[in-house]
């Protein structure tokens, strides 16, 4: 006999595991998942996803660019992060210390009215590398930038600059430039 | 067609059949398709691996028992039954560990799935990799979504979008991470 297909999406599991539904399709979810093995282990499949990216998140493996007030929720969960607030034209002098968990640099901006941001990063090693349409709050008062800890702690006495630039169609504007001076702890 | 619902069917009735013997190949079995639907009941709802592995067990022991003593009216309804003792459970909070403990001692059934059947542990290298390949927008929903599973009206207000366009680009980054996943897995 052949086995009933369940027709169930993905975004439908997520919505459910992420609290986006009401609570009458919750319960009904809820009975449909312990009757159906397949979607209860795409769930289960999603859910161990979804755990690991927090864990790259919180080993700080990976660069991002953020919303200021997405990084104070990762430091009032109790991670230690090294703060540093440049305005544009600013430079600040940096490192990590043996017990920082992640490092976060608040790039202050005008970004009222940006509907697309560029992020570009002059490297010592790397070379220039843009990151385009990083994600950020227009409401926000600028972006916080939270490199890659493996590299910072690579890093000696050397500078990055940092390069925040507002695209409009096919034109551009540099709205701040930054200058990290690493040293090490 | 079969359904699970069916499966699950069929032992509850291999069950209440044997009573008062016991058939101890349809328990096992049951308990190795219901636990982890349980317990992924117990996550959703307790936000806690530790305490959703004890509502598992608990939840088996109580149907486990109801069936033996033939106060499961209705098998083919075994899903929604368990449901109800899950949901229960969650609600009445009630599990001190010595009564846990004693229940556990009288019940020598194996309740938790052979290692052999857990999942393959996710690979954090290749997923690392994975993430710093998004596009950077997809990436940040998918972070902001799943440090600490916020859904996509909360993560739209931090980022200025609606919640629409929040869902559509979580939902890009996942295949777009799955399929980088899948890519490394075959290459490796």
């Amino acid at each position: 006999m052949r086995r009933a297909t369940c027709t169930t999406s993905e975004q439908q599991l997520l919505a459910y595991w992420l609290g986006e539904i009401d609570g009458a399709q919750e319960s009904r979810m809820d009975e449909h998942l312990l009757a159906c093995a397949a979607c209860s282990e795409r769930l289960r499949a999603l859910v161990d996803f979804g755990t690991a990216i927090r864990g790259e998140l919180l080993a700080g493996d990976f660069g991002f660019v953020l919303p200021p007030a997405f990084v104070r929720r990762i430091k009032a969960a109790g991670l230690r992060v090294r703060e540093y607030n440049l305005e544009p034209g600013g430079s600040v002098s940096c490192t990590i210390a043996p017990d920082d968990e992640l490092v976060a640099a608040h790039l202050r901006a005008p970004l009222h009215g940006v509907r697309r941001l560029d992020f570009v990063l002059q490297d010592p090693r790397a070379g220039t590398l843009r990151v385009t349409d990083v994600a950020f709050d227009p409401a926000a008062d600028g972006v916080t930038m939270v490199p890659s800890v493996p590299y910072l702690r690579t890093l000696r006495y050397e500078q990055q600059r940092v390069r925040l630039v507002v695209v409009d169609g096919v034109e551009e504007r540099v709205i701040g430039d930054y200058t990290f001076n690493h040293y090490p702890s | 067609m079969t359904s699970d619902a069916d499966d699950d069917a069929a032992l509850a009735r291999r069950i209440i059949g044997c009573a008062p013997g016991r058939d101890a190949g349809a328990e096992a079995e049951l308990c190795r398709r219901l636990g982890p639907r349980i317990r992924l009941y117990g996550l959703k709802h307790l936000r806690s691996e530790a305490a959703a592995a004890d509502l598992m067990q608990d939840v088996l022991v109580m149907v486990l028992q109801k069936l033996r003593e033939g106060g499961v009216r209705e098998p083919e309804h075994v899903a929604s039954f368990v449901l109800g003792a899950a949901r229960q459970m969650v609600i009445d909070g009630r599990r001190s560990s010595l009564r846990r403990e004693r229940i556990l001692a009288a019940f020598p059934v194996d309740l938790v799935p052979a290692d052999g059947e857990a999942p393959e542990p996710i690979d954090t290298k290749r997923i690392g990799r994975c993430l710093s390949a998004l596009p950077e927008r997809e990436r940040a929903v998918l972070v902001m979504t799943f440090y600490d599973d916020r859904p996509a009206d909360a993560v739209a207000a931090e980022l200025g979008l609606s919640a629409g366009n929040v869902r559509v680009i979580r939902h890009r980054g996942l295949d777009r991470l799955r399929g980088c996943m899948e890519t490394a897995g075959e290459t490796t």
